[in-house]
């Protein structure tokens, strides 16, 4: 065959063949088209799970009548005009070929009343054939209509899923958006029914019901707002409790500039961050947007826009994982709400896949909200003040089996707790203690109600936080070898050992001495006693990945944690009250001390209300 | 079949032989003691695969036989009894009775045919040493041997042959330890050998004998050392020790020396407030004093000082104080030497005036 060019036709359709997937994807096109356009409104119908068809209606800027056949054509963008704009795209779109790839594997109708224009126009595409422009009826903003998709390409059509899984496609990336554009008001129909719609949320509460709406109540009755701004990268949004995690990382959403994003650099960032507090095998959930210049990241990447390359990839990881650790270490007790034993149980096993609409549990508590932070997700930034959730459904179901005999040991008691309480300073949220029980809890009295306290897991955390502070000058203090120890690397592996130019702050000092060979002349002085070569290589295997590495100072946390161990208070050490108190009173002023050093709590909340519901009293 | 023997004739041999045996085994005939009973010769072996020991002694018996007792559990039995006793072994098909006095105990017995045997040692290397000789050399070495190290070959003790120099070497990576010992003739093959860590530990505690001569045979995968009844063998680690020599530094200057049992006592003291996890103490070499001084992560601080006798350029080098305790330890001389570089060169410590123990240190970076 002689080389030919291929007819336009079919370039756009192998250009469907990479973007265009499945009606999800098409969706996706449309409406980063409608929030390019800075619509405030956009409504997506759907019948059949889009394989019928399609619509998406926006009242954004529209297109004048003159440039709608070259909003079709291969290539064509009002977005970038040059190489150079590539390097800043702030834009969704950019490549210019979503609508004609669209259009080349269906019939498209595109109406549309530029502002300003006193007529709406439309044009059709079918098999890559556009007809004439025509006078249509359109109040403002744009309309695309996608019907029988893929009804040209049969091997798409196979590929596809039931019309419920590609329903389910394009509700879940719908919500992403919904999530990354709170000021844009959505809505979603499918076969003529509304699925769901949210109004544009222009205030704190819109806001706030948006999440709950997408993410459950119990997500943002249990997450703390975040917001850092430092040169040049800002990072917003909500992070849950430790105790709020889950056993999937189903719960995480990333935007870059508002672009749904999977990025590895992200979240182990994020992960890291969470790591102090979180049992192994759990995931932190999150909502986080990434605002970084244009030109800082490298969006076209992937076909779908799905990824993103950082041009600074280790910065923006320090930033992350700073920024949330920061974040995570002062959740402490009279910070959020409180994880009551209902809420522990009702919520981390929860198996319910995470962007299902839950209106199973009634609205939290908020507390006061004091003055608003100027972020489109604000939430006010919660109160010092102890905040009590409302009563669980679950708790009288949990507290049912409780032993009704009374307790083999009476708690000791203090000298009129009642009245100590009563004087409490606002300062003190955990209360004062009352007894000890049975050598392993504290109990005290706040003026919610009462506080558990599991002794040793409380006295474990501050005991660890307390050395990590001691440990911090120590931790880089490096061990010089006799005789250099030579490893055997990957190529790639040797030469990230050679570039790398941060080895002396974490206490080792390796140099390239092959082609696929290091040697290790230094190591960190606290780790010198066990194996090097296996730390090692994980750190290499970092640097290659990240850039950057924490796993001296994992290795180093994990040997204070087993020295905070050993050197806290055990069960059965009887406590007096005095100590008691001294322990609540450093637990309010360590970090993290709401989650032992292995992510369980070490304290929890009943209320009043809560007890009372125990006896059913006042119902 | 029956035997009877006063109870420390068999004590004896066995506490010699009892190092070889693990408390924990997955293979029971490991934790057995074999007795092999021939002509009135009674021998007794243990073994963890690894290390063989094998004493002897003579007893009264009309009957050859071969048996296993468990070894851990005769040794306590042996050691309550009363001095003077008397012990009488009988033996049937799968129980051995001991009994002493009106104390009885019945033993099981696993089949002597499984208890696993050591290869002959074909030996192609042999000299004699007095055990005291031997003893010291190898207890001036041992505490910087590498322990369950992935370098293998550092877990244990380089014996080296050359001429008439025996020389024994151990590193764990940090510092080495070198010490030498003069035989009283040449010795025709040079040799290397590795010896594991249990091996080097089973041989000094069996040097108890110090004026008897032991003999010592390297192969390529054992050694061997015969003194009296006793017969010691161990495998050898099968790997290449790192070049002790270019270790050793050549050109430090810069000459301390200091009574060793004060500088050791003013470590002593100061180690309480060092860090406990890799022990920094800062050794300040300046003029007439050599100062210590040490703090931990919360910030205490501890000091001291002894006299110094020094010439060089003022010089402060940091090291794991449990590395400079060791080798204060081993050293037996009143006064050490400190052979120093700059603050990040490795030092070399020994007693003046001699060559025969050196230790090279590597200091750490306070
Ligand atoms: N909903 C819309 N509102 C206004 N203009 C639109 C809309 N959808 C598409 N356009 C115009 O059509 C062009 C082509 O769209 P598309 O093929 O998706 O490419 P891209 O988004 O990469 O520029 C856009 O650059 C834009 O000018
Ligand atoms: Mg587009």
């Amino acid at each position: 065959m002689p080389i030919q060019q291929l007819p336009d036709h079919l370039v756009n359709q192998i250009a469907a063949g990479e973007v265009i997937e499945r009606p999800s994807s098409v969706v996706k096109e449309l409406v980063e088209n409608s929030v390019d356009a800075g619509a405030t409104d956009i409504r997506v119908d759907i019948e059949q799970g889009g394989v019928k068809r399609i619509t998406v209606t926006d009242n954004g800027c529209g297109i004048p009548a003159d440039q709608l056949t070259l909003a079709l054509t291969r290539h064509a963008t009002s977005k970038i005009s040059s190489l150079d704009d590539l390097q800043y795209v702030a834009s969704m779109g950019f490549r210019g070929e979503a609508l004609p790839s669209i259009a080349s594997v269906a019939m498209l109708t595109l109406t549309s009343r530029a502002e300003g224009a006193d007529q709406a126009f439309e044009v059709h595409a079918k098999h890559g054939n556009l007809s004439d422009i025509r006078p249509a009826a359109l109040a403002a903003g744009t309309r695309i209509d996608v019907a029988d998709l893929f009804f040209n390409v049969p091997a798409r059509r196979k590929f596809m899923k039931t019309e419920r899984t590609e329903f389910q496609q394009i509700d879940q990336m719908l919500k992403r958006t919904a999530l990354a554009f709170p000021h844009i008001a959505v809505s979603l129909r499918h076969n003529g029914k509304v699925s769901w719609q949210l109004p544009a949320a222009n205030t704190q509460s819109l806001v706030q019901q948006r999440l709950k709406k997408l993410l459950g109540d119990v997500f943002v009755d249990n997450a703390e707002q975040i917001s850092v701004d430092t040169n040049g990268l800002k990072i917003e949004g909500w992070l849950a409790q430790p105790a709020f995690s889950r056993s999937q990382a189903d719960m995480q959403y990333f935007f870059v500039n508002g672009r749904a994003v999977r990025d590895k650099v992200i979240q182990h960032a994020v992960k890291r961050a969470y790591a102090d507090v979180l049992y192994h095998d759990r995931h932190p959930a999150f909502v986080l947007s990434l605002g970084i210049d244009p030109a800082e990241v490298d969006v076209n990447v992937h076909p779908a826009k799905a990824e993103v390359r950082f041009r600074r990839s280790s910065d923006v990881h320090q930033f992350i994982y700073g920024s949330v650790h920061r974040a995570v270490a002062e959740f402490k007790p009279g910070g959020a709400d409180v994880s009551s034993p209902g809420f522990m149980r009702s919520t981390v096993e929860q198996p319910s896949s995470p962007m299902q609409e839950r209106f199973d549990t009634p609205p939290g508590n908020h507390g006061e909200q004091t003055g608003s932070t100027a972020s489109s997700w604000g939430r006010p930034p919660l109160s010092s003040q102890l905040d009590l959730r409302q009563v669980n459904e679950a708790m009288p179901a949990l507290y049912g089996g409780m032993p009704s005999a009374p307790l083999a040991d009476a708690p000791s008691v203090a000298t009129d707790p009642e009245d100590i309480a009563r004087s409490a300073p606002q300062s003190h949220p955990l209360g004062y203690a009352v007894a000890q029980l049975h050598g392993v809890f504290v109990l005290a009295q706040n003026e919610q109600g009462m506080v558990i306290v599991d002794m040793h897991a409380a006295h474990e955390r501050i005991t660890y936080e307390r050395l990590k502070s001691q440990w911090s000058e120590a931790r880089v203090i490096s061990q010089p070898l006799l005789m250099p120890e030579l490893i055997h690397v990957a190529e790639s592996e040797a030469n990230a050992v050679e570039q790398f130019d941060q080895w002396s702050p974490l206490g080792f000092e390796v140099d390239r001495s092959g082609l696929s060979s290091v040697k290790v002349r230094a190591v960190p002085a606290v780790l010198a006693k066990g194996s090097i070569e296996g730390l090692l290589r994980d750190v290499i295997a970092d640097i290659v990945e990240l850039d950057a590495s924490d796993r001296v100072e994992q290795r180093i946390d994990e040997l204070l944690s087993t020295m905070a161990c050993h050197g806290s208070v055990r069960a059965n050490r009887k406590l007096g009250i005095d100590e008691m108190n001294q322990l609540l009173r450093d637990m309010e002023h360590t970090e993290r001390s709401s989650q032992c050093n292995h992510g369980r709590p070490t304290w929890v909340q009943l209320s009043m209300h809560q007890l009372d519901g125990l006896f059913n009293r006042g119902k | 079949m029956k035997l009877s023997i006063a109870k420390n004739d068999l004590l004896r041999p066995l506490n010699r032989v009892i190092g070889a045996v693990e408390r924990r085994n997955t293979l029971p005939v490991l934790g057995t003691v074999l007795f092999q009973l021939n002509q009135g010769l009674l021998e007794l072996t243990t073994t963890d695969t690894e290390i063989e020991l094998k004493d002897s002694v003579q007893v009264d018996a009309d009957f050859d036989f071969e048996w296993t007792l468990p070894a851990r559990k005769l040794f306590d039995i042996l050691r309550s009894l009363p001095d003077d006793s008397t012990v009488n072994i009988s033996l049937a098909e799968t129980k051995a009775t001991v009994q002493a006095g009106r104390a009885k105990f019945t033993l099981s017995m696993l089949s002597a045919a499984d208890f696993p045997k050591t290869d002959s040692v074909g030996a192609s290397t042999r000299f004699d040493i007095v055990q005291e000789d031997l003893k010291r050399l190898f207890s001036r070495v041992d505490f910087s041997m590498a322990q369950q190290d992935v370098r293998y070959y550092l877990n244990g003790l380089l014996l080296e042959i050359e001429g008439d120099v025996l020389a024994a070497v151990s590193t764990d990576g940090h510092r080495l330890s070198y010490a030498k010992h003069q035989l009283p003739a040449m010795v025709a093959e040079a040799k290397q050998v590795i010896i594991p860590n249990k091996g080097v530990r089973e041989l000094i505690r069996l040097m108890d004998d110090p004026a008897t001569s032991a003999q010592i045979s390297l192969s390529d995968q054992h050694i061997q050392m015969r003194s009296g009844s006793l017969c010691f063998t161990s495998k050898l680690i099968d790997g290449k020790f790192p070049d002790y020599r270019r270790v050793m530094p050549l050109d430090n200057d810069r000459i301390g020396t200091v009574d060793r049992n004060a500088l050791l006592a003013a470590l002593n003291r100061v180690q309480i407030l060092s860090n406990e996890k890799f022990n920094g103490v800062r050794l300040q070499f300046a003029g007439d004093q050599l100062s210590v001084q040490a703090n931990n992560p919360e910030q205490e601080q501890a000091e001291d000082a002894v006299e110094l006798n020094y010439s060089g350029e003022a010089l402060e080098i940091g090291f794991n104080i449990r590395y400079i305790i060791d080798v204060l330890k081993v050293i037996q001389s009143e006064t050490v030497e400190f052979k120093l570089g700059d603050s990040n060169a490795s030092v070399l410590v020994l007693p003046p005036g001699v060559d025969d123990v050196k230790f090279v240190v590597m200091p750490i970076r306070l």
